[in-house]
């Protein structure tokens, strides 16, 4: 029993930063909370809810933060594997690069996000020089609403690579290397080893890389708010920044909490059912290695 | 073994370009940031150096204020997640399981979306404006991971060590502080390393809580020379600010490159 008392202040903070919010927010989505009333709670009998579903611009937001989370971290995934492939070989100095492989995920989003915003500047920054001497066309990578979103994909997959990267090399670590050499032994070529040990075996890291690097990008803030304000013309807007702009910037504190709590239900059973594709998957691959 | 080393030279440019793009730029004259090809009498220069640091506040507030703050919160931090992971190592299979089950949901949940309760209960306690209140919410986010990396370690001590201290005759607290503290210790570094680095760029919090411009941290102090206007954001004098300000991470990610992937690592493994 003394055991349990331990972790109580922990489960109430937990609870306090967590659970709270959640409640706080479902009694605030059904009530009128914004400077037209004066900042003070009315009950509005489910009208923010009804704006939810019609809101256009949440819509196109949830489908930019959806496709911001599938390609970044689809291409972190498959940029990560190759990284750790690289930092699993045997080589000198390999504190000394995995250091520096690591820099990008340790710096603050918000101070490489600025510094983005220079290097894609149009069109002074180096990549808009580079495409108008080359293409003879600036490529106005920040400007361009259907390049734009690309360029924060870009600048997320530089930042969190690293992280997926470490964790495929714990995964790395962990397969024995006698498992290669009988596979050599029977012929096999590194692209078969590749494809029949390696990535079966380091599934269950993937599936972890993949649960993490979803919950983050679907939370994507940081990045888009410094990097791109949301534009242009709202194309990199996510619906953590939108919700941020209801609250802060049109003091709409119920149609925020509406949002906030709208988006915990989506976002948390994508997780969820991605979980469980995760898991069956590894399950299955587990009994095929079994046989 | 040619392509493993053309491989990781790949990787460093790719890690690195950009930082070395934001250092170049510090030191160009404004001039030579926007004609770089032509010949100018005057291409190097400190000037942005000298504005960021003797602006006001000057740069260094702004690490002080990020230095505070991550050292409270990670003190916080391991001050609650050490007794908790303690209790949670010597739990029953089924009740750990489900507290664990619990702290990963936690650890999954995009943190962004609490910032307006967050913000409201800084308003209401009148917590805003004040860094040791920062450090609370920091350390309640970090207690997921936290507690899931020291019951790993906690669990990993053989069991008859402490049974033998106990015959000994020792207390819980001597226990704790001459021989279960000192073996997890490699384990508790990862932890306070991995909570400082998300104390010390956390933004979205520190966006909504701070607004007194002496009592900034870093990354909020960063957004905000380009909150100030879309167009033209004073780049060379934030080139220098990002260099100023990364220094003291690349130092920290050299220095503790170990217990940052080791604490990443065995997460990752036992998660």
């Amino acid at each position: 029993m003394p055991l349990l008392i331990l972790l109580i202040p922990s489960l109430l903070f937990l609870v306090a930063v967590f659970a709270l919010p959640l409640f706080r927010y479902t009694w605030l989505s059904f009530h009128a909370d914004s400077v037209m009333t004066g900042l003070v709670a009315i009950p509005n009998q489910g009208a923010n809810w009804q704006r939810f579903i019609h809101d256009t611009r949440y819509l196109q937001d949830l489908f930019q933060t959806l496709r911001f989370s599938v390609v970044s971290v689809t291409a972190e995934i498959v940029l990560g594997l190759v990284i750790a492939l690289i930092l699993h070989q045997p080589m000198r100095k390999r504190a000394l690069i995995r250091s520096s492989a690591l820099i990008p995920w340790a710096l603050p989003t918000t101070v490489m996000a600025l510094g983005w915003r220079w290097i894609f500047n149009t069109p002074y920054g180096p990549i808009d020089r580079l495409t108008q001497s080359w293409l003879g066309q600036s490529l106005n990578a920040l400007g361009e609403p259907s390049i734009a979103w690309i360029t924060t994909v870009y600048a997320d997959i530089w930042k969190t690579t690293p992280f997926v990267a470490l964790i495929l090399l714990a995964g790395l670590q962990t397969i024995p290397s006698d498992l290669y050499e009988a596979a050599k032994l029977e012929g096999a070529g590194s692209w078969i080893c590749l494809r029949r040990i390696t990535i079966p075996l380091l599934l269950p890291y993937l599936g972890l890389a993949l649960m993490f690097r979803l919950a983050q990008a679907f939370g994507v803030f940081d990045l888009v708010q410094v990097m791109t304000g949301g534009g242009p013309a709202s194309s990199t807007e996510s619906i953590a920044l939108y919700a941020y702009w209801n609250a802060l910037r049109f003091l709409d504190f119920g149609y925020s909490a509406t949002i906030m709590i709208g988006s915990f239900v989506i976002l948390s059973s994508l997780i969820l059912i991605t979980w469980l594709v995760v898991t069956t998957a590894r399950n299955r691959s587990q009994q095929s290695l079994a046989r | 073994m040619k392509a493993t080393r053309f491989l990781i030279l790949a990787l460093l440019v790719w890690s690195l370009a950009p930082l070395t793009w934001q250092l170049y730029t510090s030191f160009c004259t404004d001039q030579a940031l926007v004609t770089p090809f032509a010949s100018l009498n005057q291409r190097w220069t400190l000037d942005h150096y000298q504005s960021v640091l003797n602006s006001n506040p000057p740069f260094i507030r702004y690490l002080l204020n990020s230095l505070f703050v991550g050292g409270l919160s990670t003190f916080l931090t391991l001050l609650l997640a050490i007794p908790s992971s303690y209790s949670l190592s010597k739990m029953g299979r089924r009740s750990s399981l489900v507290i664990k089950f619990f702290l990963i949901g936690c650890a999954l949940f995009p943190y962004v979306l609490l910032f307006l309760a967050l913000l409201e209960i800084a308003r209401y306690l009148q917590l805003g404006n004040s860094l040791i209140a920062l450090a609370v919410p920091y350390a309640a986010l970090s207690q997921p991971l936290a507690i899931l990396l020291l019951t790993n370690a906690f669990s990993d001590l053989p069991a008859e060590l402490e049974d033998a201290a106990r015959v000994e005759g020792l207390s819980v607290v001597q226990r704790f502080r001459w021989i279960l503290l000192p073996l997890i210790s490699p384990a508790i570094a990862s932890t306070a390393i991995l909570v400082f680095l998300f104390s010390w760029n956390e933004y979205p919090i520190a966006l909504t809580w701070i607004s007194d411009s002496g009592k900034l941290t870093l990354p909020v102090a960063m957004a905000r020379i380009a909150g100030s206007s879309i167009h033209s954001v004073p780049y060379g004098p934030y080139a220098a600010a990002t260099v100023i300000g990364s220094i003291p991470l690349i130092l920290l990610v050299m220095v503790f490159q170990k217990p940052i992937v080791s604490g990443l690592t065995t997460g990752a493994v036992k998660g």
